[in-house]
């Protein structure tokens, strides 16, 4: 079904571009990783880009050194806390609603307007990860607002690679979102128990047979030959409390040392985000 | 002036009676300056009736898009991407083939220019080559949040832009057609040749009569994503458009016999052919009585036209007026003219405003370049 309410365009469908250098070009350029595995990359925080709402911040995450490819763009807005419409029941606590939108021209691919399932799964996920974070009964039957817009994705791979990495993407835009959501809720006024951000760690098998699988903080899936696991965590450094934690991959059961360092790297990683969003909220303070 | 006075902050004033707070500001600093001569009036937001913000653009934001821009226009900001995918024709109802001779083109150059607008413009209407749409709701103001369908306001901004696109002829079904040429089956030597638009013109291959075909169309997707809104949205996302479109730069595109689809060169880019610079400008009008007063009936009393309004303004008038102007030429063209409603705007003011709209595609010129 047509979505009347928006243009469409041609009633054909279209294709994206097929390059012609698709099949003799060499499908992986991974020059593997240039950070030490403790480093995350390097991010941009602001708050207040959206004057119109409550709260709004924007995050910006460092291009990798491959060509062509970028970095996590996000922007997100809070509104609230106001009423809850009158048709609602009542709640004692804030009634927190997310929304995570990729833009059409975020991928290589174009995305359509309506969301779909990954974008609501990422909007769940912030939405435990928060809640957590968030003094809810301090406004009690009243609701707030967190919409985050990725401008641009981390993709970058070929599409035919995509397929199986696109979890690994959506890790690290849950961290940024996480990230840029406590930015923007601080930039609003909502009270909170603790800066909350996130953090990624992967267990990742890099080019080479004879290579043993590692460890490192903030993956970027085009550096490394395969990624085994992944987990994303939401950490509050302060309450050294974990509100969110998102673990995918094959690990074996037997090795449960393995499960544990990949939780510690991931708040590793998520310690070094909350600097940066410490260091954001304070200067907003000056 | 019996009545206790009561000092409220001014966005409290704002938010608690917007019209009468407004109508003060304009009205007030002629009784509070002591000089003869009458100061010009001074808005909620500070800026003369006829001050506009200053637009700010920055081309080339997006890495995945073919074309992108950032326009600020205050405290509204837009993104616009533009980006280009292919529609073979095969997939296009009542396509009417579309052939030339190498010869004819080379020769009739100016011919084509000529006429190939008008025919050029055919094809972009009729075949939906070009897709403007826009967001708002992205929490960019506290009334757009997402999760429901797109706003009348987001369908008319879309709309507008869509039949602006066309009526304007920013873009040139020229740039959009690929063509394969006959004789494909000769292999490599016409590798180089088989281009989009009159790239190839020039060329040695006139000894071949045979006609070329178009087998694809570029569609250009362009998709405008409000980051923050404070009224005049119009302006802003006819400004990103423009300034995206004009970023564009599409892969070159040829016809590849063997896998019988359109190719694509990964490092060749054309850019499109963005005739000319329309600028939007748009004003809206206050009125001295208040609108719930008012009603729908013809209103009395003064009226202001305020320039490139922001989000409290635009709230409490009911009469805009839009007018898309270039002077690229030398002389100013008129491109088009949205009045809605009200009554107050006449013939006198419309032509005073295109005096306005002048000044303000200087202002953008200056801005874009």
């Amino acid at each position: 079904m047509t979505d009347r309410r928006r243009i469409n365009g041609p009633a054909g469908a279209t294709i994206p571009p097929i390059f012609d250098d698709q099949e003799s070009q060499e499908p992986k350029y991974s020059k593997g990783r240039s950070r030490a595995p403790n480093a995350s990359r390097k991010m941009y925080l602001k708050t207040g880009v959206t004057p119109s709402a409550s709260g709004s911040a924007y995050l910006e995450i460092e291009t990798s050194a491959t060509p062509d490819v970028s970095g996590l763009k996000l922007s997100c807005s809070v509104h609230g806390p106001r009423s809850l419409p009158r048709s609602a029941p009542f709640s004692p606590h804030i009634v927190l609603s997310t929304h995570v939108k990729y833009a059409p021209f975020a991928t290589k691919q174009r995305r359509g307007y309506l969301r779909d399932p990954s974008e609501r799964d990422l909007s769940i996920h912030l939405e435990t990860a928060l809640r957590g974070a968030i003094i809810a009964d301090r406004w009690p039957k009243s609701g707030v607002d967190i919409i985050i817009s990725i401008i641009e994705g981390d993709q970058d791979r070929e599409a035919s690679k995509l397929q199986g990495d696109e979890v690994w993407d959506m890790m690290n835009a849950l961290s940024g979102c996480i990230t840029v959501a406590a930015a923007a809720l601080a930039d609003a006024g909502i009270d909170c128990v603790d800066t909350i951000a996130g953090g990624v760690a992967a267990l990742v098998q890099d080019a080479g047979d004879d290579s043993t699988p590692s460890i490192v903080i903030d993956p970027l899936p085009s550096d490394h030959e395969k990624v085994l696991a992944a987990c994303c965590i939401a950490y509050m450094p302060t309450r050294d409390e974990v509100t969110n934690l998102w673990f995918r991959g094959d690990l074996p059961a037997s090795d449960m040392d393995l499960y544990t360092t990949l939780v510690e790297k991931g708040i590793q990683a998520s310690k070094n985000a909350n600097r940066v969003l410490v260091n954001c909220l304070s200067e907003t303070l000056e | 002036m019996t009545a206790p006075t009561v000092k409220l902050p001014a966005p409290l004033f704002a938010k608690l009676s917007p019209h009468p707070f407004l109508l003060r500001n304009l009205t007030s600093t002629s009784a509070s300056d002591g000089h003869g001569d009458r100061p010009p009036a001074r808005r909620t937001n500070g800026r003369g009736t006829q001050e506009t913000r200053p637009l700010l653009t920055k081309p080339s934001s997006l890495s995945h898009a073919h074309g992108s821009s950032l326009v600020r226009l205050g405290d509204t900001t837009v993104l616009c991407g533009v980006r280009g995918e292919l529609l073979p024709v095969e997939r296009i109802p009542q396509f009417r083939p579309l052939s030339r001779t190498r010869d004819s083109e080379g020769d009739g150059e100016g011919e084509e220019e000529e006429g190939g607008s008008v025919i050029g413009r055919g094809e972009l209407r009729d075949y939906d080559l070009l897709v403007p749409n826009i967001e708002l709701a992205t929490g960019s103001a506290p009334q757009f949040l997402p999760g429901v369908p797109p706003t009348t306001l987001a369908q008319t901004l879309s709309t507008r832009v869509y039949s602006l696109l066309h009526s304007t002829g920013l873009v040139r079904a020229t740039d959009l057609r690929v063509w394969s040429t006959a004789g494909e089956g000769n292999g490599k030597k016409n590798k180089e040749d088989v281009e989009m638009g009159e790239a190839e013109q020039g060329e040695g291959y006139r000894e071949m009569e045979e006609e070329d075909r178009v087998v694809a169309y570029w569609v250009l997707y362009i998709d405008l994503l409000f980051v923050s809104f404070d009224g005049n949205p119009f302006d802003a996302a006819w400004a990103a458009v423009v300034a995206a479109l004009r970023d564009t730069r599409l892969p070159v595109a040829r016809w590849d016999p063997e896998r019988e689809t359109v190719v694509c060169s990964r490092t060749e880019r054309k850019e499109l052919n963005v005739s000319g610079l329309p600028v939007a400008c748009t004003a809206a009008v206050f009125e001295e009585k208040d609108l719930s007063e008012v009603g729908t009936g013809v209103a009395e009393g003064r009226h202001w036209l305020l320039l490139d309004p922001d989000r409290l303004e635009e709230s409490l008038c009911r009469e805009t007026i839009t007018m898309v102007v270039d002077c690229s030429d030398g002389e100013t063209k008129i491109k088009s003219i949205e009045k809605q409603g009200g009554t107050t705007i006449g013939r006198e003011l419309i032509r005073g405003f295109a005096g306005i709209a002048e000044k303000r595609w200087k202002e953008v010129k200056d801005a874009t370049k």
